[in-house]
């Protein structure tokens, strides 16, 4: 009996003092302001727009309004792309950069990581000012004559494209790298040994044991993806919205924060099908870094 | 457990983008400090300077970007945390009604009488009683006449369809919807569901031509030559003129959609006296004509202006005419309900 007391108490002070902090943050960090957003969502706004504590459903009735409908499907549209190319760019990356030798690898993993160092906003800018219309890809284009007049680059789904895969490439190449340098490469020379060519080593060696990489980047990018309103202001112009901006706006000059709560939700709802369908694939949830 | 704390982390991944927008922060210290919350890139260094020289309060100046931020931020800090604000017009009107803001002194305010009285005794404030104006703007109309030949006399021919894709117009729903009610005869703040109805129509054939919505800086795509026409700020546009003699600045003719920005002091300051008197020492005429040169909005100091010179009063960018400004509008509050139709509007035109 004392010997037990004794060995709870040896375990719950080293167990307070490792899980407590992060059990702390979570709950402050992250439970009680979700909780906070679920309850607001429920909420009205008074007169002077302020949230009032007054229950009602008609948040969650105007997120069905058509035009919202079709921004969340304009979000998922450019998540979806966003994701498949960043795939199609970022696999033969990360193959070419674990299969580096190590000197090299260092470089072009650094390649990947530094722009990160920059503000993402900054960047963005950045391919606003070399895409204008009297900007220097347009300036170059002009000088070599291959155009006359000015091509549109900006403002368009094509940016807002380019601006998303720009900002996430990096978060699909990481897991990507991570596991294709795992991948054994005497089974890659085996399958060989026995005859199967390059193609067929790809699709029934290499990509099987490298899918959780493919799985865990998707989930990185397609998630931010519907929330990065900045690259859609900035490299759409504004044109075409994704979830982000509804959410923004509602906590901005709508003014209506319970509507900007249930929106939010809306987008906590999508990325937590998101995260079952890629377990159900047989995604690792380590994978995605946790 | 581990499962759950994935999701988690997940949930931050999400939680963190949608509170990228909402930022801030602020240093409050007590004593002769005097705690200031200002519009970013709006009140000179040299003039805060200055008062702390002449005066010797210091004075710790924090920015906003948007008069929402600015509200969230009084309301959510403890009384007292911030001496002055600096909301706009609807803003004021706002604050005022809920009894958030202290009664200004008159008797303090020696300078009063540099003001003009244009832009004295508002309708969001009769008789100036909680506000005093410190800058404001025009939705004015910016036209590159090396592009556009044709005249631009007003907001309706903002909507002609010869200027598909040139438009660049703030990203402000109030301005935008009001604009475009403005231009068939209505005013910036209807409420009428039928009258909304034709506004909405209106607003949604301006689609085609709006190539960029942008608050923070249309002229840049005016001075890159992204956009011929812009529906921005009086003072964007003066500033667009400088770098491009081509750009030319246009007031409707149906009347400007209007603001101002106004000093305020939160109910609750903690220095009465020091905030009236950096209030005053705001509307001295040299002061007035320090923040004139840096930034070249409407300046309702017209002791200020006169100290400007020639350039300034001569151009109509920085100091707008005043039979145009006679005939603006400013955007007032209006009901919850008006306020969904007005989203949906711009939902619409921007999805």
């Amino acid at each position: 009996m004392t010997k037990s007391k004794h060995s709870l108490r040896a375990n719950t002070i080293p167990a307070i003092t490792t899980v407590g902090p992060i059990t702390l943050w979570l709950l402050f960090l992250v439970a009680i302001p979700l909780v906070y957003v679920l309850v607001m969502s429920f909420c009205s706004i008074d007169e002077f727009y302020n949230v009032s504590y007054h229950f009602t459903l008609d948040n969650y009735k105007r997120l069905f309004d058509t035009n919202y409908l079709q921004i969340y499907a304009q979000s998922l549209f450019i998540a979806f792309f966003t994701t498949v190319i960043c795939i199609l760019l970022g696999y033969p990356f990360a193959y070419f950069i674990a299969r580096a030798v190590s000197k090299r690898k260092a470089i072009l993993y650094m390649l990947v990581i530094v722009p990160f160092w920059t503000n993402s906003l900054i960047r963005i800018y950045g391919w606003r000012s070399f895409l204008g219309t009297n900007g220097w890809l347009n300036t170059i284009l002009m000088k070599l004559n291959l155009i006359n007049t000015p091509v549109e680059f900006l403002y368009n789904r094509g940016t807002i494209l380019l601006g998303m895969v720009y900002c996430l490439f990096p978060f699909m190449v990481i897991p990507l790298y991570t596991a294709i340098e795992k991948l054994d490469q005497n089974l890659i020379e085996a399958s060989n040994d026995l005859g199967a060519r390059g193609i067929y080593t790809f699709s029934h060696v290499i990509l099987p044991l490298t899918i959780s990489g493919v799985f865990a980047g998707s989930i990185m990018v397609f998630i931010p993806c519907l929330g990065f309103f900045f690259v859609s202001d900035i490299l759409g112009g504004g044109n075409s919205d994704v979830i982000g901006n509804l959410i923004e706006r509602q906590f901005q000059s709508g003014n209506n924060w319970p509507l900007g709560a249930a929106l939010s939700i809306i987008l906590i709802l999508m990325t937590l099908l998101l995260v079952r369908i890629y377990q159900k694939l047989g995604g690792d949830m380590e994978s995605l870094g946790v | 457990m581990k499962k759950i704390t994935s999701c988690l982390f997940i949930l931050v991944l999400a939680l963190s983008t949608i509170l990228a927008g909402c930022g801030g922060s602020s240093k409050t210290e007590s004593g002769t400090t005097l705690n200031v919350y200002v519009w970013t890139e709006y009140v000179p260094e040299s003039v805060v300077e200055d008062f702390e020289k002449k005066t010797g309060i210091k004075v710790n100046l924090s920015t906003y970007s948007s008069n929402e931020d600015m509200l969230a931020k009084v309301k959510s800090e403890s009384e007292g945390a911030y001496d002055i604000v600096q909301p706009s017009d609807y803003m004021v009107a706002l604050m005022i009604a809920q009894d958030m803001c202290e009664k200004l002194d008159k008797d303090k305010l020696t300078n009063i009488g540099n003001m003009d009285d244009a832009y004295m005794n508002p309708s969001y404030d009769p008789g100036n009683e909680y506000s005093i104006p410190y800058l404001g703007g025009a939705g004015a109309i910016a036209v590159n006449t090396d592009i556009i030949k044709d005249t631009i006399t007003s907001y309706a021919d903002l909507f002609k369809p010869e200027y598909a894709n040139q438009l660049v117009v703030l990203d402000d729903f109030r301005a935008v919807i009001g604009m475009a009610a403005k231009s068939i005869g209505y005013g910036m703040n209807e409420t009428d569901p039928a009258i909304l109805e034709k506004v909405k129509e209106k607003t949604l054939s301006l689609k085609n031509n709006i190539k960029l919505y942008d608050s923070d800086s249309p002229k840049s795509a005016l001075i890159a030559g992204d956009c011929t026409l812009a529906y921005c700020w009086s003072a964007e546009v003066a500033l667009a003129m400088e770098e491009n003699e081509a750009i030319q600045v246009v007031y409707p003719k149906e009347g400007p959609y209007l603001f101002l920005d106004n000093w305020v002091i939160p109910k609750g300051c903690k220095n009465y006296d020091a905030a009236m008197e950096f209030i005053n020492f705001m509307m001295d005429a040299e002061s007035a004509k320090m923040v004139g040169e840096e930034f070249p909005y409407l300046n309702p100091n017209k002791a200020g202006v006169a100290l400007l010179g020639d350039d300034f009063i001569n151009n109509p960018a920085k100091n707008p005419p005043s039979d145009a400004i006679a005939k603006g509008e400013f955007v007032d509050n209006i009901d919850t309900d008006s306020l969904a139709i007005y989203d949906q509007i711009w939902t619409e035109l921007k999805k």
